[in-house]
C-alpha cells in the first residue's frame, strides 16, 4: 500500500549497507579522490578529509541527539511541538511555550536529530496542519483519481524521473520513481498554476528520503510552495524566483560590496550559481545532510533563510573570488565549496554570525519592490517574442 | 564576450534549443568525448570550459548548456547577454524542434549582439532513417539569417569539434579573411581539443 511505507527501514537499510569508511593508508597520501556513500545514501566525491569530516559529522549528529533526549526527559515528549504561543493560553503557559519557542530556535540551528526530523519539519512547517484541513483520504484519493491522466506535466515529470539523483539506491530504483511520480503528479494537480517544475524533483526526492510517507511528502511540498516559500517561484514564468534573484543580489551587494563589483566588473551575474540554490532549495548543489540542516532551519524560520545561506556561500570565498579574473574561475569556486560543505556548521555558523541581521520587513519591502520591475521585464520579453510571430505571419 | 590576450582568447558561448535536441550531449561529447545516456537533469543551466587550439592561437570557451522546460526559456536572456557565440541544436528527427531552434535564432537577432557568431546544428545525425527535416532547408534557412550549418551526432561524435572549431575560427578576433558568413560547412577537418575542465 503507498502512501504508509516507512522511509525509516529504508535508512536503517542503508546505515547498514554503508560500509565503515577507512580510507586506505594509499589514497591518504596521494590525496586520491574516493566515491562514498554518505548518511543518505548519496555517492558523493572527496578526498580523504572530506570523508574524515563526514565521519565528525556522523558523530556530531549522534552527540546532539543526547542533547535532544535529555530536554524531552525534563520538559516532556514532543514539548518541541508546543512552541505556539496562542492568545487564548493563560500567561503561564503563553510563557513556558515562548521560553520554549527560543530553546527550540536555538537547537534547530544546530541541527536536528535525524529520527526527529520527520516530526518536528511535519509539524513546524505548518504541513501538519494543512493537512488537518483536508479530509483524511484527500492524498489518496488524489493519487488514485489522477494516476492514470497525461498532461504535459506528468511527461515532464516522466522524463525527469530517472534524471533526478540517477544511482541513488533508492531513489533511483523503480519504487522510488514510482513514489516519486506519485507525490509530483498529484501536486501538479492540486495547483494547475506551477503544474509540475523542474527543480521541484529534487525537493521532493530528498523529502521522500526523510519524511516518513509518502503522503508527508506531499504535504510537506505543498507547504513549502504555499506558505513557506514567496508565491510564484515556480509559476510558469517562474517570476517569483526572478524577484528572488533580484532581491538578493541587491541584499549581497549590502553585504559583500566588494564581491559584487568585482563580480560587475566580470561580467558575472550572480544568478548564473544562485538560480539553480533557490529553484532546488540546495538540494543539488550542497551534500545531504548540509542541505537538511538548511531546511531545519527554513522550515522553522522561513525563506530568508536562503538568502543568508547565499550570502554566507559568497563570503566564505570572500579573498579567494577577489583573485580571480575569469567566469569560469568564480564558478569553479563556488562550486568546489558548496560540494565539499560536507560539515554543515562551517556554513550555517557564517550564515548566522557572518551576514549580520536583515529584517523581514526590509526584505519584504525590496520584494515589493522588484515586482513590478520583473513583471515589466517578462512582460517586455513575451510582446518581443510575440511581434517575431507577427513578423512571420505577415 | 570574446576577451583576448595575445594569442589566447575566452569566449562565452551559449547553447539553446528545444528539450532532448542533444544540446548537453553535445556539449559532453565535446568537454568528455563522452555519451551517456541518463545525465543528471540541469536547473537552468550548467557550466562548463574547453580549450580550442587553432593554427597559432587558443580560444577558450566559456559554455552554458541551458535546459529545463518552457518556464526556464525566461532565465534564458542571462546566459545569452554578452555572449560571443550562439549555438542553436535541433533534432533532425523532429520538425518541432527545427520551428523552435529558429525562434531562438529570432530572439538572439532581435536582442543578442550583432558580432554574435552563430551556428545552427541539426543534431541526431546518426538517425537518417528517421530524419523529418532536410538538411538543404536548413542550410537555407542558415544562409538567410548569417548563421552556419553543421548536421552533428554527439553518439558518433561526428562534426561535434568541428562546430567548435568553426566558431573558433570565426570570432571576430581571429577571424581569418577567406571565410565567408553564411558558408556551410558538412565535414570540415577535425580540431583536437587541447585541454579539458568542467565543473557542472
Ligand atoms: N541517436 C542519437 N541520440 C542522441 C544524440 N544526441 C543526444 N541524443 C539523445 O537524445 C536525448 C536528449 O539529449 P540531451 O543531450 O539530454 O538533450 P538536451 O535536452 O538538448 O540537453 C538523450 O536521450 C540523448 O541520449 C545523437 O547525436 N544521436
Ligand atoms: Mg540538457
Amino acid at each position: 500500500m503507498y502512501g504508509t511505507h516507512s522511509k525509516r527501514d529504508m535508512d536503517i537499510e542503508y546505515q547498514s549497507q554503508v560500509p565503515i569508511l577507512r580510507p586506505s593508508i594509499h589514497a591518504r597520501r596521494a590525496k586520491i579522490t574516493v566515491k562514498f556513500q554518505d548518511l543518505y545514501g548519496f555517492t558523493v566525491e572527496g578526498n580523504v578529509d572530506d570523508v574524515n569530516v563526514l565521519n565528525e559529522v556522523r558523530e556530531k549528529v549522534r552527540e546532539k541527539g543526547k542533547v535532544w533526549w535529555a530536554l524531552e526527559a525534563s520538559k516532556g515528549a514532543n514539548w518541541y511541538l508546543q512552541t505556539h504561543v496562542s492568545s487564548t493560553l493563560k500567561t503561564s503557559l503563553k510563557f513556558s511555550a515562548l521560553v520554549n519557542a527560543i530553546t527550540l530556535k536555538k537547537l534547530i540551528r544546530k541541527g536536528i536529530p535525524p529520527v526527529l526530523r520527520p516530526k518536528i519539519w511535519f509539524s513546524l512547517s505548518g504541513a501538519a496542519k494543512k493537512k488537518s484541513t483536508a479530509p483524511d483520504s484527500y492524498y489518496e484519493d488524489l493519487t488514485k483519481a489522477v494516476q492514470d491522466k497525461v498532461t504535459p506535466a506528468t511527461k515532464q515529470i516522466d522524463h525527469d524521473l530517472p534524471r533526478t539523483f540517477p544511482g541513488h539506491p533508492w531513489l533511483d530504483t523503480a519504487e522510488g520513481h514510482a513514489a516519486l511520480r506519485r507525490v509530483l503528479v498529484a501536486y501538479s494537480f492540486r495547483d494547475s498554476d506551477v503544474g509540475y517544475c523542474q527543480g521541484l524533483n529534487y525537493v521532493a526526492a530528498l523529502l521522500l528520503l526523510v519524511m516518513k510517507t509518502e503522503e508527508e511528502a506531499f504535504w510537506m511540498i505543498a507547504v513549502l510552495l504555499e506558505n513557506v516559500l514567496v508565491s510564484d517561484c515556480y509559476n510558469k514564468n517562474l517570476s517569483g524566483c526572478h524577484v528572488e534573484q533580484r532581491v538578493f543580489k541587491d541584499l549581497l551587494t549590502k553585504k559583500c560590496p566588494r564581491i559584487v563589483a568585482h563580480l560587475d566588473a566580470l561580467e558575472f551575474d550572480v544568478s548564473l550559481v544562485c538560480t539553480e540554490w533557490f529553484l532546488c532549495l540546495f538540494a543539488k548543489s550542497l551534500p545531504s545532510e548540509t542541505t537538511l540542516r538548511v531546511w531545519d532551519v527554513l522550515f522553522n524560520e522561513g525563506a530568508n533563510l536562503l538568502f543568508h545561506v547565499a550570502m554566507a556561500i559568497f563570503k566564505m570565498n570572500e579573498e579567494e573570488l577577489l583573485t580571480v579574473h575569469h567566469v569560469g574561475d568564480v564558478i569553479h569556486i563556488i562550486q568546489r565549496c558548496t560540494h565539499q560543505l560536507f560539515d554543515p556548521d562551517d556554513l550555517l555558523t557564517v550564515a548566522f554570525d557572518q551576514i549580520g541581521f536583515m529584517t523581514t520587513t526590509t526584505i519584504s519591502r525590496q520584494r515589493k519592490k522588484q515586482e513590478p520591475a520583473v513583471m515589466a521585464e517578462l512582460d517586455q520579453r513575451l510582446r518581443r517574442l510575440n511581434s517575431i510571430k507577427a513578423d512571420d505571419e505577415q | 564576450m570574446a576577451t583576448s590576450r595575445n594569442k589566447n582568447m575566452n569566449a562565452k558561448l551559449v547553447l539553446l534549443g528545444d528539450v532532448g535536441a542533444g544540446k548537453s550531449s553535445l556539449v559532453l561529447r565535446f568537454v568528455k568525448g563522452q555519451f551517456i545516456e541518463f545525465q543528471e537533469s540541469t536547473i537552468g543551466a550548467a557550466f562548463f570550459s574547453q580549450t580550442v587550439a587553432l593554427n597559432d592561437a587558443t580560444v577558450k570557451f566559456e559554455i552554458w548548456d541551458t535546459a529545463g522546460q518552457e518556464r526556464y526559456h525566461s532565465l534564458a536572456p542571462m546566459y545569452y547577454r554578452g555572449a560571443a557565440a550562439a549555438i542553436i541544436v535541433y533534432d533532425i528527427t523532429n520538425q518541432e524542434s527545427f520551428e523552435r531552434a529558429k525562434k531562438w535564432v529570432q530572439e538572439l537577432q532581435a536582442q543578442g549582439n550583432s558580432n554574435m557568431v552563430m551556428a545552427l546544428t541539426g543534431n541526431k545525425a546518426d538517425l537518417l532513417d528517421a530524419r523529418k527535416v532536410a538538411a538543404e532547408e536548413a542550410q537555407t534557412y542558415a544562409q538567410e539569417n548569417g548563421l552556419f550549418f553543421m548536421e552533428t551526432s554527439a553518439k558518433t561524435a561526428a562534426n561535434v569539434n568541428d562546430v567548435f572549431s568553426e566558431i573558433a575560427k570565426r570570432l571576430p578576433r581571429l577571424q581569418p579573411a577567406q571565410n565567408p558568413s553564411g558558408m556551410v560547412l558538412m565535414d570540415g577537418p577535425a580540431q583536437t581539443p587541447a585541454t579539458a575542465s568542467c565543473c557542472s
